[in-house]
């Protein structure tokens, strides 16, 4: 099987900070990370070529210190790394970042031969709009499906098992198809030094500029984006009490707390209803 | 509105003026129950921007056997309902619901589309999106129309919850979004009210995809976006142990218990009870926060709880700043604490409740005098 995995480099969303006084965001020095929602999806393109054979490809479209994150996927036994990078790139929502991607993988198919699966993650930390993979099988005319946790071949088909809110379903989906993988469904495998450094002496990371893709201006970056943010602006701060107590030992804590509530007229009734019904 | 010039266009994009494009679609999730309360809900905003745009808000209806459930749609508020009855759509594939639906699209051209951000919505909406070379905008907690463009904006907290983005696509229609469920109440029923109701044919479709085997969950609880009380979890907990306590204490309350992200990326909770940005809205009249440290991305999700306790052993803990009622100390500790108390005020009856609000009516007076 040839298997593309899309992956993003982010900011590490949980180093952000908020400053109070400036009502801005602490964005210096927060360290980039490959969205922890496509290592799962790594993991299981990784796996399905341990058993079936073939060859791993990973794809990010980005700047170049993205390919840290490349670095990373190869690491973990990638065969491939494509880094799509372009300054027309630039300001893409995600039907521009999708059209990119793939454009990416139809390009991959002429150099390297017919991709069989592409496999996304389910959403980034950044964004969590989880618009990718549906928009790259919409792209690519390819069936796809969300929230995998696993997937293996039978007949010649892919089998995939996935949940819903409240369902498990198995699917068997015809390839080339599109997947992505649910948060946290699989716990990916290390990265091994080895890998990464025979990875960078047998085939470095191929960087492919919209010269080579060969797209139209108009489709990519900023012009080929429909969505535009007109402004930003923050979230009125919710009216609350604030009253903070510091008891004296954890049982008047706990009577505080239910006075409080008893008194209060929005929540006495609730209270009221729980002990002692009606 | 705007004109616009085809030839700054993608040539991938079709070229079509805005005008062309009129009424608010709402994509109707059918189940085995009828329409889905998450769809429902996306009457609220669909019917707000109706008015704004002067439309009619009709509902999209597709499935097997699911023509009955189209009066539903209208009861609620739709002025009309497109229903595609079909044994090609007994089982939902992503890409022939959404093909389906882009067909009608094309045949209709929406102004607007709203889908419920539910686990299908927010599989098939892209796909929609893109096949019709639109935007769309993911998990809005608003919308509002700028009147004098048509533009509909389309709200949503970007990566960091305390600020809100507003999205617009100027420049292709129709403008598509999604919400996440319970962000808006679904619209009061008028039994009296009555619509149209029309019938399309699907194209004919192969499905690429095949449902082998479904086997449906069933939820032990209440699910967290319907309780009342809410005893939520977070990091501070320091391990699935402590939710046990949590569960006691939600038990006597008669609520649900609830957590944080960082709860459920340590596995201490399942995703389904995420309060906030990437989980759910809640609306319980009490939320109680233990070891929840109240970042933006968590406190997005319980806006609208009438009233928060913050139990939190770091005083500065941004919570407190955020919720009406806080206590400073070891949680556990005190949840013990607390599930005595009320386990002896049941037991007492509510009589003692009247002398706990005398104490400390009392010391607050003290307080004050000193
Ligand atoms: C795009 C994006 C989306 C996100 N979406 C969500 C979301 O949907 N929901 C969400 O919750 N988060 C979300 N987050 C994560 C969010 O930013 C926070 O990291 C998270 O809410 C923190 O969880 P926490 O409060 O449990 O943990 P922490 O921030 O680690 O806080 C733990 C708290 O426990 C307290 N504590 C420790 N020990 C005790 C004790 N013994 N007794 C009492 N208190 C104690 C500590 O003082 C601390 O305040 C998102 C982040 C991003 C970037
Ligand atoms: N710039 C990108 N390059 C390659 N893959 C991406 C990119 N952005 C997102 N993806 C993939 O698409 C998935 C969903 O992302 P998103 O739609 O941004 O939430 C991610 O988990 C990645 O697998």
């Amino acid at each position: 099987m040839r298997i593309v995995v899309g992956i993003k480099w982010v900011p590490n969303t949980q180093a952000v900070r908020f400053d109070p006084k400036t009502g801005t965001l602490i964005r210096t020095g927060v360290p980039a990370i490959v969205n922890p929602h496509d290592l799962p999806a790594a993991e299981l393109a990784l796996r399905l070529k341990d058993r079936y054979g073939g060859e791993v490809i990973v794809v990010t479209m980005a700047p170049p210190p993205a390919m840290q994150g490349l670095e990373h996927i190869l690491g973990m036994g990638a065969d491939r790394a494509v880094l799509l990078t372009d300054r027309a790139f630039a300001g893409a929502d995600t039907l521009a970042t999708s059209y990119v991607i793939a454009r990416g993988i139809r390009k991959i198919e002429e150099e390297w031969g017919p991709v069989d699966l592409a496999v996304f993650g389910q959403e980034t930390i950044d964004s969590s709009t989880a618009h990718i993979g549906a928009q790259v099988a919409s792209w690519l005319g390819w069936p796809y499906i969300y929230y995998v946790k696993k997937a293996w071949l039978q007949d010649g088909r892919l089998r995939v098992v996935r949940h819903l809110e409240s369902a498990v379903e198995e699917f068997e989906v015809s390839t080339p198809a599109v997947v992505s993988v649910a948060m946290k469904a699989l716990k990916a495998r290390p990265v091994r030094l080895s890998y990464k450094l025979r990875a960078k002496l047998e085939s470095p990371i191929t960087v492919w500029t919209n010269k080579d893709l060969g797209l139209d201006p108009r489709c990519v970056g900023l012009k080929g984006s429909p969505t535009i943010v007109s402004k930003v602006t923050y979230l009125p701060e919710v009216p609350r009490k604030k009253i903070v107590y510091k008891p004296r030992d954890p049982r008047d804590a706990a009577r505080w707390i239910l006075a409080q509530l008893f008194s209060d007229e929005k929540t006495r009734e609730v209270l009221y209803k729980a002990l002692w019904g009606g | 509105m705007a004109r616009i010039d085809c030839g700054k266009l993608c040539p991938e994009w079709p070229c079509e003026q805005p005008e062309e494009f009129k009424h608010v679609w709402v994509i109707a999730e059918a189940t085995e129950d009828g329409i889905s309360e998450a769809s429902l809900q996306m009457l609220t905003p669909a019917l707000e921007i109706a008015r704004k745009l002067d439309n009619k808000v009709v509902g999209i209806l597709l499935g097997y056997n699911v023509s009955r459930h189209a009066d539903t749609l209208i009861k609620h508020g739709a002025d009309e309902v497109i229903v595609v009855d079909d044994i090609m759509l007994s089982e939902y594939y992503p890409e022939v619901y959404g093909q389906v639906i882009v067909d009608l699209a094309k045949k209709y051209k929406p102004e607007v589309i709203l889908l419920a951000a539910t686990m299908r919505g927010r599989e098939m909406g892209p796909y929609i999106a893109n096949t019709l070379r639109a935007g769309i905008t993911a998990d809005c907690t608003d919308f509002d129309v700028d009147e004098k463009t048509r533009d509909v904006l389309l709200i949503r907290p970007p990566f960091a919850a305390i600020m809100l983005a507003y999205i617009k696509t100027p420049f292709r229609r129709p403008q598509i979004g999604t919400a996440r469920p319970n962000v808006f109440p679904v619209p009061p029923a008028d039994e009296s009210r009555k619509g149209e109701i029309k019938f399309e044919k699907p194209s004919i479709l192969t499905a690429r995809a095949k449902l082998v085997f479904r086997k449906i969950l069933k939820r032990e609880e209440i699910p967290i976006e319907k309780a009342e009380i809410i005893v939520s979890g977070g990091k501070g907990l320091g391990g699935p142990e402590g939710f046990k306590l949590l569960e006691e204490l939600a038990s006597i309350l008669g609520g649900v218990v609830a957590g944080s992200r960082k709860a459920v990326d340590a596995g201490w909770i399942s995703h389904e009870r995420q309060v906030g940005q990437t989980g759910k809205s809640v609306k319980p009249i009490l939320y109680i926060a233990v070891g929840i440290s109240g970042a933006a991305q968590h406190m997005i999700g319980v806006r609208e709880a009438t009233r928060i306790v913050a139990i939190n052993i770091d005083p500065e803990a941004p919570i407190f700043n955020q919720a009406d009622y806080g206590v400073v100390g070891d949680y556990k500790e005190i949840v013990d604490a607390l599930i005595e108390e009320l386990r002896r005020l049941r037991d007492a009856g509510p009589q003692a409740v009247e002398e706990l609000i005398r104490e400390y009516a009392q010391q607050a007076q003290a307080a004050g005098q000193g």
